[in-house]
């Protein structure tokens, strides 16, 4: 049995809001407080969960399963579209909360967070970092609402704090270190471990791997040579142990958009201003980051559950939602028949560009000009002020939504 | 399922500008047909833009339905867009 834990203090606290979009409608409508209630992006039959409350959790209803099959556990389950500017708000106080406690903290998502008390003054590392969890539970009831509910987990590293907020749900607060780790691995299945999915899975149980405490026990070469094939092998040794090594931050590599049509009898011309409404969607977004593109790659998703996809690279870089749609639009046109859903994104980004680099330079500049003029009335006047003729009925359907997996855009 | 009914009514409101997590509380609004509604509870405070435009929005209820007012900090207007009395 290996024992090289790490052994130090742990200063790493992982917050997590529980069942977060269905826990801020609650705070919000307190009629809806102690009922089963989802949260969906459109009210339709087969949409998909993508919070439910607790209450609902209860009866077997899970993120990602269709409402029409949640309504037949829970047949007064209510139903409440995504209000994303609400959540916006929480993750803002939430995390200006977490950061009067230390200067390193990252935003995992819209609804987790983790502070780093590494970087924290004298005076709050010396306090309990227990108390310190259930002062920023109590914060949480006191500033945004007495509904509000977060677990909390504290470690060495992001990994394990984040393993014990999962412990407790909802409203719990554990705390991982050396002494209680194989204790708290044992009770515990591989895919209960962030990371570890299926295939992760496979790849562990194909060596003999089927428990986390035999994982923790596996030796590095065999992680290392059998079961990952790279340096995740290594990593995985030291995360398991208590060592950091995720606190790092990822670039920006693809900008998109998918759109699942609201009708499958829409006409192509009506899927195609779908198109041009997420190729508006992305250039947008690309524009917020400073960044340019060089690829677009367009898919799509059918009825009969087929996948297509098109892609292409341009030696010029663009920036223009008029550059990314007519790429899209013409990788479109081999689309194939009855799809339920439709993606655009760009690829290959690099930082802005200065025209007077260019050949082109002129053209590009002018564009430039006609495009920060628009995006200026946008951010001034609200989005979607100012856009193409051919998206003018669009806006009801393709609603901005929440984005997942990204702090960027918030 | 949720009977949610979209509305874009201009209400009269009857607010206290105080202190504590929400300083500026509507306690009592009157609808175009007349009826009048306490409010009995802000459920949650938040803010959105419309370009330059901030609009506060509150949910609040009266203990049978829960209403969302929203206030536009340029006009100084109240609007009611929101009635939800879910749920039977």
């Amino acid at each position: 049995m290996n024992s090289d834990y790490n052994t130090e203090r742990p200063l790493v606290m992982h917050i997590d809001l529980n069942s977060c979009f269905a826990t801020v409608e609650q705070q919000a409508r307190p009629l809806l407080r102690g009922r089963p209630i989802a949260i969906v992006n459109r009210r339709t039959e087969n949409t998909a969960i993508i919070t439910a409350s607790y209450e609902a959790k209860k009866y077997g209803v899970k993120v990602g399963m269709r409402f029409k099959e949640a309504k037949l556990l829970v047949p007064d389950i209510i139903v409440i579209e995504t209000d994303p500017a609400k959540y916006r708000f929480v993750y803002h106080k939430m995390m200006d909360m977490m950061k009067t406690y230390s200067s390193h903290v990252t935003m995992k998502s819209i609804d987790e967070g983790v502070i780093d008390f590494k970087h924290a003054t004298e005076q709050v590392r010396s306090r309990d970092l227990r108390d310190i969890g259930m002062e920023i539970k109590q914060r949480m009831r006191d500033e945004i609402g007495v509904a509000m509910r977060c677990n909390v987990g504290i470690s060495t590293n992001r990994f394990l704090a984040k393993t014990a907020a999962g412990l407790h749900k909802p409203d719990g607060l554990d705390i991982i270190t050396h002494e209680n780790l194989r204790a708290t691995l044992a009770t515990m299945k591989l895919t209960d471990l962030t990371g570890i999915a299926k295939q992760n899975e496979h790849r562990l149980n194909a060596v003999g791997i089927d428990t986390p405490l035999q994982f923790l026990d596996t030796s590095v070469e065999i992680l290392h040579k059998m079961v990952f094939k790279s340096i995740c092998g290594d990593e995985w040794y030291q995360r398991l142990r208590g060592y950091e090594v995720d606190d790092r931050v990822f670039d920006l590599k693809t900008v998109g958009r998918q759109y699942v049509l609201e009708s499958p009898h829409l006409s192509s011309e009506k899927i195609q201003q779908r198109l041009h409404h997420l190729s508006e969607s992305v250039g947008a977004k690309l524009r917020s980051q400073n960044k340019v593109a060089r690829g677009v790659l367009v898919y799509a998703k059918t009825y009969e559950r087929k996948y297509w996809h098109a892609r292409r690279m341009c030696e010029m870089p663009f920036f223009s939602n008029q550059a990314i749609y007519a790429q899209a639009s013409q990788l479109f046109a081999a689309a194939p028949a009855h799809i339920r859903e439709i993606g655009v994104s760009c690829y290959e980004l690099g930082d802005d560009i200065d025209p007077q680099l260019n050949l082109f330079g002129d053209r590009i500049a002018s564009e430039k000009k006609l495009v920060q003029a628009m995006d200026e009335l946008n951010g001034r006047y609200g989005d979607r002020t100012i856009h193409v003729a051919d998206t003018l009925g669009t806006g009801a359907y393709v609603k901005q939504k929440i984005p997942f997996g990204s702090t960027r855009y918030l | 399922m949720n009977d949610e009914t979209l509305l874009n009514e201009r209400i009269e409101v009857i607010t206290v500008f105080g202190e504590g997590l929400n300083p500026c509380r509507p306690i009592r609004f009157r609808r175009p047909n007349g009826r009048e509604i306490e409010v009995t509870e802000i459920g949650l405070r938040h803010p959105t833009v419309q370009g330059k435009r901030t609009i506060h929005i509150f949910d609040v209820t009266n203990g049978g339905a829960d209403y969302r007012l929203e206030f536009d900090s340029e006009r100084l207007t109240w609007h009611l867009t929101r009635e939800a009395d879910h749920y039977e």
